[in-house]
């Protein structure tokens, strides 16, 4: 095979956070989702990479995984990879193993377990400045001469620090073909692998792979009898004489192949490791507080509340610049539309009152993500995890489901697949059920909104963050009992022990920080600019049409002697009652009307269905068609404040109580207003069936809370 | 009908029909394996049958 020639793929694996990722985008480019924390990457990603000398490859980033033991779905996505048993792939031509350089013989494990592949190797030796930090001197030509020539590059992907001899590296392996020898099994043990695969020939027809038997023999669980087609009741006795010449041997069948992996790997490393011993050091010290059993908690809470309050005090004259582009844009916009009232009402009031109304967020957004960006490549999520675990495990969860959890408050849909790194299907499905009540950056302007509009001018600027901290809880307060009910009682979840390798504590890279705060940045513009202006422009449609100019002149008549602009307001109130979305939220009021919405919020709470973040500018729309008022966000709060019950036992006090505010905060935060979100986790949980009580569930359990709260602190203000 | 209300007609119904668009995209999308959401991500993760 010649060097140059094109398909060639090369895999990418290695132990959880040992950084693929960082080295994937160092070495392609791209810029693939890092993370200081294990289990960021569930998925096969791909990109481009130039090896020199006309050798192009696609590098592929694969999940994390300890050894070739599939327990969980992402797992089995790098074996079933390696082995090419993914659709649309073939077998990669190498794999490069990333290993911790500051961890050397445990991750060496891995590497050895894949030389029974006989895939040519790279092993890339990472944070390579961390281990020199550490003391750790690591002779690689002696550890590449000991596994016969294996290319062995020593790298810090974070800090761009050998890459290009990875490159090189790369197309050396594919050249040379060179494999890492395999272990050598005792006598006994080889025979028993012998036996199992005689067996496995002798049922199906063909012979199997070295991998796929030591599978066989070695696993307590494994899925490759089925995928081989072998049946049980003859592989189970085939296996069974097997691991009796394997326990001959002196071995435990189970323990036989990391026990005699990881003695060939203490006598390879003789000499090639020196120094070290101080691994821990100052994280250890700064651990003893972060994650005491009372401090811990502490600090994290008082992070919490920081970095909320920092949010809001930051965000406050970029939001207020926002506004104020809008209101210019309007300005400059609506004279040229002047003689076209319809279409000066779309322009102005539709597409730039709604859009400016959910635009106006982004520096929240921006800060809010600097911050979770900077908590996360610091190593402090991690321990955040450990943090929750106390509480995770009394509901049935473990430690495992924190990651998911915490992708959750970004987006639900991370979140979802991520609990592929979770092993037991039950646990899986239980945090899957979770997540989406996680307090999702789509929830954000609708807090942010109704905390800068109510909370804060009434309360003072402190209440701001600490209502905002509330609502981020509210979600987790009803997902740990929902798991705890559904873990104990319904799926019958045995407990799991959670392990969570900490990472090391780094300074966080400020282009990586710059990156995701754009990522998110771009997104939200993204969706500022398509959907959201889509349904902009349809939830106008619904509130200024039909447009019976009766109604016009039946209050025009009515009105003699009353000031021009408080009959415009009239009409233009009276005009969007009695359209389309008018009269639908006006019918179906009804049913939020314990929970204190009137007919807008109404619309808005509907019109949110299939994405949470459209209620901003759906309230932007119906109040500044409704109002005649200019709805950026800044303005779009005033006309709120200023909203009154026109009837029923309500009549003249403010729509937006304390009550009302609360209620459609907890209403937000619990409901399932996600359409993406309710398909990801049909697509996840196998079908429409735990989507659909997922669906129904949260729903119902949102109008309840919010009716409770509505109810109990209107009595109590 | 005046031009403005066939303009304002035409408006809406290209945002409509695009959202349709999408939405049809997404679960197609979602059908052969792939990511809901609008990120792309979960690509080619079925195994082979």
């Amino acid at each position: 095979m010649s060097a140059a020639e094109p398909g060639l793929t090369v895999a990418l694996v290695g132990n959880p956070n040992t950084g693929k990722s960082t080295l994937f985008n160092a070495l392609t480019g791209l810029r693939q989702r890092v993370g200081n924390y294990p289990g960021v990457t569930v998925a096969r990603k791909s990109g481009q990479c130039d090896c020199g000398e006309g050798t192009k490859v696609e590098l592929v980033d694969l999940p994390g995984l300890y050894s070739l033991s599939a327990s969980s779905p992402d797992e089995q996505v790098v074996i079933d990879a390696l082995s090419g048993h993914l659709a649309d792939d073939r077998r990669p031509d190498a794999v490069v193993v990333v290993i911790d350089a500051t961890n050397l013989l445990r991750n060496l494990f891995l590497a050895s377990q894949l030389s029974e592949l006989g895939l040519p190797v790279v092993l890339v030796l990472n944070q390579a400045d961390v281990a020199a930090e550490q003391g750790v001197k690591i002779n690689a030509d002696l550890l590449s001469r000991r596994l016969g020539g294996v290319p062995v590059v020593l790298t810090s992907a974070w800090k761009g620090e050998g890459i290009a001899a990875v490159r090189r590296a790369i197309g050396e392996a594919l050249r040379s073909r060179v494999r890492m020898p395999a272990v050598e099994w005792p006598a006994l043990v080889e025979e028993a692998l012998a036996d199992v695969a005689a067996g496995v020939a002798a049922d199906i027809g063909r012979a199997p792979g070295r991998a796929d038997v030591e599978r066989l023999l070695f696993d307590s669980t494994t899925s490759v009898g089925q995928r081989l087609g072998w049946e049980a009741p003859r592989r189970e006795a085939v296996i069974r004489a097997a691991r009796d010449k394997v326990r001959r041997a002196g071995y435990n069948p189970l323990a036989a192949e990391p026990l005699i992996h990881y003695e060939r790997l203490r006598k390879l490393l003789e000499g090639v490791v020196q120094g070290g011993g101080n691994r821990t050091g100052g994280s250890a010290a700064v651990d003893q507080v972060l994650l005491h059993r009372v401090f811990g908690p502490i600090v994290f809470a008082g992070i919490m509340l920081g970095m909320f309050a920092a949010v809001f005090w930051l965000a406050k004259f970029p939001m207020q610049w926002i506004s104020g582009g809008v209101d210019w844009l309007k300005a400059v916009v609506a004279p040229t539309l002047d003689g076209l009232p319809m279409l000066q009402s779309l322009v102005t009031d539709g597409m730039i009152g709604g859009v400016g109304a959910f635009l106006a967020f982004l520096p929240q957004i921006l800060i809010l993500f600097l911050f979770v960006s900077i908590l996360e490549d610091s190593g402090y999520m991690a321990r955040a995890a450990f943090i929750m675990d106390r509480l995770f495990s009394w509901c049935g969860l473990n430690g495992k489901s924190f990651v998911p959890m915490l992708s959750g408050f970004a987006c639900a849909i991370p979140g979802l697949l991520s609990t592929r790194t979770i092993e037991d299907p039950k646990a899986r499905l239980a945090t899957a059920f979770a997540v989406p009540f996680m307090s999702c950056s789509a929830r954000f302007p609708i807090y942010a909104l109704m905390c800068a509009a109510f909370i804060g001018p009434v309360y003072g600027p402190g209440w701001e963050s600490v209502v905002m901290v509330g609502m981020h809880c509210v979600g987790l307060l009803f997902a740990v009992p929902t798991a705890f009910v559904l873990t104990r009682f319904v799926l019958k979840v045995k407990p799991q022990p959670f392990v969570l390798e900490l990472p090391r504590y780094q300074m966080p890279k400020p282009r990586d920080v710059l990156w995701r705060m754009w990522q998110n940045a771009a997104e939200f513009v993204s969706k500022a600019g398509t959907v959201i202006f889509a349904i902009t422009i349809i939830v106008w449609a619904l509130s200024y049409f039909p447009r019976d100019p009766a109604v016009e002149q039946r209050i025009r008549a009515t009105s003699v002697g009353v000031a021009s602009a408080a009959v415009d307001a009239q009409v233009q109130s009276a005009y969007v009652e009695q359209s389309w979305m008018g009269r639908f939220g006006k019918s179906v009021q009804p049913i939020f009307d314990p929970c204190g919405f009137d007919w807008k919020i109404t619309v808005g709470v509907l019109a949110s269905f299939p994405a949470r973040e459209v209620i901003v500018s759906t309230l932007g729309v119906t109040y500044s068609v409704g109002e005649g008022a200019e709805a950026d966000s800044q303005h779009l709060q005033q006309v709120m404040r200023a909203a009154k019950w026109t009837e029923g036992p309500r009549i003249g006090t403010p729509i937006f109580s304390l009550a009302a505010v609360l209620a459609l905060m907890v209403f937000f935060a619990l409901c399932s207003q996600c359409g993406p979100t309710v398909a990801t986790l049909a697509q996840e949980t196998g079908g429409w069936k735990w989507a659909a009580i997922s669906f129904f569930y949260m729903t119902t359990l949102a109008w309840l809370m919010a009716v409770a709260v509505y109810q109990v602190v209107s009595r109590l203000t | 009908m005046n031009l403005e209300a066939v303009l304002i007609g035409a408006i809406v119904g290209v945002a409509a029909g695009w959202l349709l668009r999408r939405w049809l995209a997404a679960a197609r999308r979602r059908k052969e394996g792939g990511c809901a959401g609008d990120c792309g991500c979960a690509a080619k993760i079925q195994p082979k049958k």
